[in-house]
C-alpha cells in the first residue's frame, strides 16, 4: 500500500514520524529502528547558541505519563550543522529540523543557516517549549505565531511547519494564525505544563519547578486539540501526545491528523515505530482505504455509531 | 567495549560504514547492537530486607551483556508503571548449551515499579532492553577493590567473578585486559538485614569487608571508614573496629570500583585522588529511556572551558572519577 503523505510542500513516505526531543540524534536509537522506514527524523531542538540546560532532576514520572523540563539541552546550531547533520542526511528518511529561538530574528538567522544545507525535508518551529523562556509564549499568542512564522516563511527554502503548545484557550486561534502566515502544516500538541511535588521534602520534585506532561496520560487531550484545529484550519495537522499505539496513530488519523508523530513511547518501547509500520497498512485496509489521505478526518459525527462505542481497556 | 565495528547495527544497512561508526563512538555507552525484547522471569530471590534478585530469560541480552553494563526493565503491558528503570547486571546464567540464556539483577524496594518487581512470578513477562551503557574497564590488574554502598553493591559480582577469571561475559566472550590477582569488597549497608549477596561474591573468591551504620554486623560507620583504613589512614579510636584493622592489612589497592550513594561515591574519589588510585564510579541518575534519547539523567562532566552536562546513559555509567566536576 501507498503510505505517502503529502502536507503542502512536504512530501513523506510514510505518516509516523518521530518527536522532536524523544529521539536524541538518532544514533541512539540505531539498535533498535530501521531509520529509513520512517516517515521522518525530527531531531532534538536546535537553538542558536550551546545550552546547557536544566539541572536535574529533568524528568519524573507521573500516572501513564511523565513531565519533563530538560530545558533546550543542546550544543547550538554550529555545532549539529557540522556534527550531525551530514550523518542524519544519510539515514535515509527525511530530516526536519527543529528550532528555537529567542525572538523572530534569531529564528530567521536559525533558518538562513539551515538554507545553507541541502537536502532537509522541513523545519520545525519549537514555538511551544514549556521549558525555557522566550519558547511558550510565542505560540500563547496569534501574532507572534503569525510573525515568527511569516518571517520563517519569507526566508526559509524549505517547507515550514509550526509546533504549537496546548497550554493555551483555544488552540485553534493560534493554529489558524500559523496557517495564515504560511505555515505549510501546524504540529500539535508540544507538553502541558505541570509539576509534581515531594510533600515530604517540600520541595518540587523537577529541578526546573514545573515541567511538560507528555505520555498516554494526554492521549485524549491531545485527540481533541487535533479534532477541533483539523476542523479550523487549512493545512495539514500533524498529531502529537501520548501516541503509543497502531490504535492511538488510527486514532489521530481519523480525527483529522494528516500525519503523527511519536514522542514518548520511544523512550519505553523504542520499537514502537517499527511495529505501528509493520501495522498500518491493514488497519487502512480495514476501513476500505488505498491510501493514508482516504482516512484521515473521516470521523462521523452525525450518525448514531454502528456500534456501541467499546470501553477503552 | 566491543569496538564499534562489531557494534554496528545490522538492521540499518546504510548505517555501516566508518564515519557513521565514528559518530556512533562518540558516545561510549552507545550500544548499537542492543536489543528490547520481551522476556520472563525465570526465578525471583529474597536476597535480604525489601531486596530482591530477578533472574530474566533473555538470550540476546544475557549472552552479550558486560560487567557494569545495565539494562532497561518494565511490565510488557500496560502505562503505569510506565518507564523503563535501569538495573545493573547481577550476573548471567548459562543454558545447557553453556551459552548465557539469562541475566540476574538485583533490587531494593524504593518505588512503584520495584514493589511490583517484588511479586513478579516465574513466567511473568518483562519488556526489557539492553545491554546499555559502557561497563567498567577491564584493566583489573593486582588488587582490585570495589567499594559498594547498599544496592550498589550489584554491579561486583559479574567484576569479581570477571576479574579473577572465573566467567568470561560478551559474545564472543572477551578477554579482559589483565586479571585480578586479589578482589576485595568493601560493602556498606545500613543495617545487617540489608546485606544483599555476601556469599556470591565470597564463592566469587572476593574478600568481603562489612560496613553498618547500625553495628548490627562488620564495622560500625561508614564503608569509607574501611577504605580509608585500608589505605593507611588513621582513624581516632571510636572509629577504629576490628573490621578496619582487618583492611588494615591489605595490600594497597590498584584500583578502585565504587557504586552506591552519591556522597559514597564522592567520598571514594576524593580518597582515592589523594592516594593516587585509579577510581571509576558507577553513577546511577535516574533514566527515562537509557540509551541516550532523553537527556534526563545528566551529571556534571570536566570540560575543557568549565563543565557540561553529559548523559549518564551513554557516556557512562561508569565514569573515571576525575571527570565529574565538584567530585
Amino acid at each position: 500500500m501507498d503510505l505517502s503523505v503529502r502536507l503542502n510542500r512536504l512530501e513523506l513516505p510514510n505518516p509516523i514520524l518521530v518527536a522532536s526531543g524523544t529521539f536524541g540524534y538518532a544514533r541512539e536509537l540505531a539498535a533498535f529502528v530501521d531509520f529509513k522506514r520512517l516517515g521522518g527524523i525530527i531531531p532534538k531542538t536546535v537553538t542558536a547558541r550551546p545550552r546547557k540546560g536544566n539541572p536535574a532532576p529533568r524528568t519524573i514520572e507521573t500516572p501513564s505519563g511523565m513531565l519533563n523540563a530538560i530545558g533546550l539541552d543542546n550544543d547550538g546550531i554550529e555545532h549539529f550543522l557540522k556534527h550531525h547533520v551530514p550523518h542524519l542526511l544519510r539515514l535515509g528518511a527525511p530530516l526536519i529540523v527543529n528550532i528555537a529561538g529567542h525572538d523572530a530574528e534569531e529564528f530567521v538567522a536559525l533558518t538562513e543557516r539551515l538554507n545553507d544545507v541541502d537536502g532537509l525535508a522541513a523545519v520545525e518551529l519549537n514555538i511551544s517549549c514549556p521549558n525555557v523562556s522566550g519558547g511558550t509564549d510565542f505560540a500563547t499568542d496569534p501574532r507572534l505565531t503569525a510573525r515568527v512564522v511569516s518571517d520563517v516563511r519569507r526566508v526559509s527554502r524549505y517547507p515550514i511547519i509550526a509546533k504549537l503548545t496546548p497550554n493555551v484557550t483555544d488552540v485553534t486561534v493560534i493554529a489558524r494564525a500559523a496557517a495564515e502566515a504560511g505555515a505549510d502544516a501546524v504540529s500539535l500538541v508540544n507538553t502541558f505544563t505541570a509539576m509534581a511535588v515531594d510533600w515530604r521534602r517540600q520541595r518540587p520534585i523537577l529541578g526546573n519547578v514545573t515541567g511538560g506532561l507528555s505520555g498516554p496520560a494526554i492521549k485524549p487531550l491531545a485527540l481533541r486539540a487535533v479534532f477541533a484545529t483539523a476542523r479550523s484550519v487549512d493545512v495539514p495537522v500533524i498529531g502529537i501526545g501520548g501516541i503509543s499505539s497502531l490504535d492511538d496513530v488510527m486514532e489521530f488519523l481519523v480525527a483529522g491528523a494528516s500525519a503523527v508523530q511519536i514522542g514518548t513511547a520511544n523512550f519505553y518501547d523504542p520499537t514502537v515505530t517499527m511495529r505501528i509500520l509493520d501495522e498500518l497498512p491493514d488497519a487502512l485496509r480495514t476501513l476500505g482505504a488505498d491510501r493514508v489521505a482516504d482516512v484521515v478526518g473521516t470521523i462521523q459525527l452525525l450518525d448514531r455509531p454502528a456500534r456501541p462505542p467499546q470501553l477503552a481497556d | 567495549m566491543r569496538s564499534m565495528s562489531e557494534n554496528l547495527p545490522t538492521g540499518s544497512g546504510s548505517v555501516a560504514d566508518d564515519s557513521l561508526a565514528a559518530w556512533f563512538s562518540e558516545l561510549p555507552g552507545l550500544v548499537c547492537d542492543a536489543t528490547w525484547a520481551v522476556g520472563h522471569v525465570v526465578e525471583r530471590e529474597r536476597m535480604a530486607r525489601e531486596t530482591y534478585r530477578l533472574r530474566i530469560e533473555c538470550p540476546a541480552i544475557a549472552a552479550r551483556i558486560l560487567p557494569g553494563q545495565f539494562v532497561m526493565l518494565r511490565p510488557a503491558e500496560g502505562t503505569d508503571p510506565l518507564l523503563g528503570r535501569p538495573f545493573a547486571l547481577f550476573d548471567v546464567a548459562d543454558g545447557p548449551d553453556g551459552t548465557a540464556r539469562q541475566f540476574d539483577i538485583g533490587f531494593v524496594v524504593v518505588g512503584k515499579l520495584t514493589r511490583r518487581m517484588s511479586r513478579w512470578e516465574p513466567g511473568c513477562p518483562v519488556a526489557v532492553w539492553g545491554p546499555l551503557g559502557n561497563g567498567f574497564p577491564t584493566e583489573y590488574q593486582g588488587h582490585l577493590v570495589c567499594v559498594a554502598g547498599g544496592i550498589g553493591q550489584t554491579p561486583f559480582l559479574a567484576v569479581a567473578r570477571e576479574a579473577l577469571g572465573l566467567r568470561r561475559y560478551g559474545s564472543p566472550p572477551r578477554q579482559p585486559a589483565s586479571q585480578s590477582r586479589r578482589v576485595t569488597v568493601l560493602y556498606g549497608v545500613r543495617s545487617a538485614e540489608l546485606l544483599a549477596g555476601v556469599e556470591a561474591f565470597r564463592t566469587a573468591g572476593a574478600a568481603v569487608f562489612v560496613s553498618t551504620d547500625d553495628g548490627t554486623q562488620g564495622h560500625r560507620g561508614l564503608v569509607t571508614d574501611l577504605l580509608a583504613a585500608m589505605l593507611g589512614q588513621p582513624l581516632p579510636a571510636e572509629q577504629a573496629s576490628a573490621t578496619t584493622e582487618a583492611v588494615r592489612n591489605l595490600p594497597r589497592p590498584d584500583r578502585i570500583l565504587c557504586c552506591g550513594p552519591e556522597p559514597m561515591m564522592q567520598a571514594v574519589a576524593r580518597l582515592a585522588n589523594e592516594h593516587g588510585i585509579p577510581c571509576w564510579l558507577s553513577l546511577e541518575t535516574p533514566m527515562a529511556c537509557g540509551f541516550g534519547a532523553c537527556f534526563s539523567c545528566v551529571v556534571r562532566v570536566r570540560e575543557q572551558d568549565g563543565w557540561d552536562y553529559r548523559r549518564t546513559c551513554v557516556e557512562g555509567p561508569v565514569f573515571a572519577a576525575e571527570r565529574l566536576a565538584e567530585w
